[in-house]
């Protein structure tokens, strides 16, 4: 690899190369460039230049002679392309984190946000440094001098890191192993899934910490003796049930509910922290979260309207309409108005049967791969209006792509009856 | 499964800058000896920054970039640093952290694998054009 004399060169005019390849000169005496070998003199620079026809003078005066390490270390390092917000994590000693479960593919988690990984190939061999002087950092004037650089690793592969939203279904999944039936039946016949603690979560789920917390919170999770549970819906129902008769009893639902009084008295049912967090579910957004101190929580009529048509709808199939409608009325809090804005996302209504009917679709359900959230949903109904597929994609949009442009890309749009209607990109 | 930490090694909160000089191609001896120790080449700027590399016979003229996404150099880290000094596969991690209290965060594991950040790199110096070689005597015309 040494360039041993200006013979080589010459004789050598235009040694046949490969058209990609730099194929440095390995001579006979390579061997002798062993760490006591003789090390390259300034006359071997100078002279080299010279043929080169390059002056010396439009240089700055310090040459980096580049040689390999003695120990390369090419297998044992990688290299991760990173964005600032994962490297100012990693600079600033929060945790950065590589999780995913065996059939998952890894993600990089910081605090908050998820990537994907992906391997990126290159032609071109990157030779890493650990020192080497740029332009800037040698000085203009002086005697010409030699200093050594060592090239550690040469690398031709790095990973790319691509934010993704949260992969958080498998959170549901896994939580839905063992959903809290209430203290009486924790132990009993049916109590052989598995429960997980957060950190337990964490190992399993490919998304960031607060991410997995954001999705318990969607899940109205709550912690139980160190392990998140989503209640059994049934469960969750008669605690409502005993919830919202004390209200009934005490007023609650102008006043808002006396948390300390309404735990007092349930607390021979059901564990307190249950109470409280069935409460703060129902709460009115802002009201009832943890940091307040609010004495009285206020419901939200929404929430506790969209609980009893969940409760009337479940289990039922397609449901009359109108029935529906005044059954649902019928089964809220007196005081509490039902709207069929209520339950957007969780029911479908089909207009054009006769008589009209409601059926129970929810959109948490769905698969969260936009591509195959579309084929599902098309499958479902062949063509929706904008009104109606709107609650069924909104949660897959994010900053830059809004609904339209997902339509944009997973639809058909036409006209029919004068209504935009949106169908499968497929043809059938 | 298991969580793989990816931090500066040990409480430094500083890092070490390295530097990647990217060849298009690839380096290669003329005869099939391990390349650990090898001289490759001299590296020139030239005072209008320019760089300019010299190996063998080649001459590359190149440019410097500043990445625009950096580069983490990453390593595994030695397993001496876990708590046991034993081995720790994924497996046995699994196993580590279902052991662990409920309450308690498995970011602390000192059993815990994880990767190192050796360094990082915001800047390259990149030849990406084909190598010229150089001619010492041009045969003179006739």
């Amino acid at each position: 690899m040494k360039l041993t004399d200006n013979m080589d060169v010459s004789e050598n005019p235009a040694v046949p190369n490969t058209a990609m390849e730099v194929t440095p000169d390995a001579d006979d005496q390579s061997q002798e460039t062993e760490s006591e070998g003789r090390q390259r003199s300034l006359s071997d620079i100078n002279s080299i230049l010279e043929f080169a026809k390059l002056e010396r003078s439009d240089f700055k005066p310090q040459v980096q002679c580049l040689y390999f390490s003695e120990h390369l270390e090419n297998d044992s390092i990688k290299l991760l392309e990173l964005d600032q917000p994962v490297l100012d994590s990693i600079l600033s000693g929060k945790s950065v984190t590589i999780r995913g479960d065996k059939n998952d593919g890894a993600v990089l988690v910081t605090d908050d946000k998820t990537y994907d990984f992906k391997e990126a190939e290159t032609s071109n061999s990157m030779l890493l440094l650990p020192q080497l002087s740029f332009s800037s950092d040698l000085p203009s004037e002086g005697d010409q001098e030699i200093v050594q650089k060592k090239v550690g690793s040469v690398i031709y592969n790095y990973y790319e890191l691509r934010p993704i939203k949260p992969r958080l279904k498998k959170l549901r999944k896994l939580l839905e192993e063992n959903p809290y039936r209430g203290k009486e039946c924790e132990g009993d016949e049916l109590d052989t899934g598995k429960k997980y603690t957060l950190p337990e979560l964490q190992d399993r789920v490919q998304a960031s910490n607060k991410e997995i917390v954001e999705g318990l919170r969607k899940l109205n999770a709550c912690e139980l003796s160190g392990y998140w549970r989503v209640l059994d819906f049934e469960f969750l129902s008669t605690v409502v049930y005993h919830v919202l008769q004390l209200c009934d009893e005490n007023d609650w639902l102008t006043t808002g509910v006396d948390l300390a009084q309404c735990c007092d008295v349930l607390q021979e049912l059901f564990p307190i922290e249950l109470v409280q967090h069935v409460v703060r579910c129902f709460a009115r957004d802002g009201d009832g979260e943890e940091k307040s101190t609010a004495t009285a929580v206020p419901l939200c009529e929404d929430k506790v309207c969209k609980h009893f048509a969940e409760l009337c709808l479940r289990n039922s199939g397609k449901f009359n309409l109108s029935d529906f409608s005044q059954a649902w009325q019928q089964s809220v809090p007196e005081g509490m108005t039902t709207s069929l804005s209520q339950i957007q996302g969780m029911a479908l209504i089909d207009r054009s049967s006769q008589p009209e009917v409601i059926w129970y679709y929810c959109v948490d359900d769905l698969p969260d791969d936009v591509a195959e959230r579309f084929e599902v949903l098309f499958e479902e109904r062949k063509k929706w209006s904008l009104e109606e597929i709107t609650p069924y994609v909104i949660d897959l949009t994010s900053e830059k792509t809004d609904v339209g442009a997902l339509l944009t890309k997973f639809a058909r749009a036409s006209m029919l009856n004068g209504i935009k209607v949106f169908s499968s990109r497929k043809t059938l | 499964m298991v969580q793989i930490l990816v931090k500066l090694p040990g409480d430094e909160t500083e890092c070490k800058e390295w530097a990647i000089v990217e060849l298009q191609g690839d380096l290669e001896t003329r005869h099939p000896v391990p390349l650990s120790g090898k001289f490759i080449g001299d590296l020139h700027f030239a005072h209008k920054d320019a760089p300019v590399l010299i190996i063998g016979h080649h001459i590359l003229h190149g440019k410097v970039m500043s990445l625009e996404k950096p580069f983490a150099v990453i390593t595994k880290a030695s397993n001496s640093e876990t708590a046991d000094g034993s081995e720790v596969t994924p497996m046995e991690a699994d196993h580590a952290d279902q052991a662990l209290a409920p309450t308690s965060g498995s970011e602390d594991n000192p059993s815990q694998p994880s990767y190192h950040v050796k360094a990082i790199i915001r800047k390259k110096v990149l030849f990406k054009t084909r190598p010229k070689p150089i001619i010492a005597h041009v045969p003179k015309k006739l």
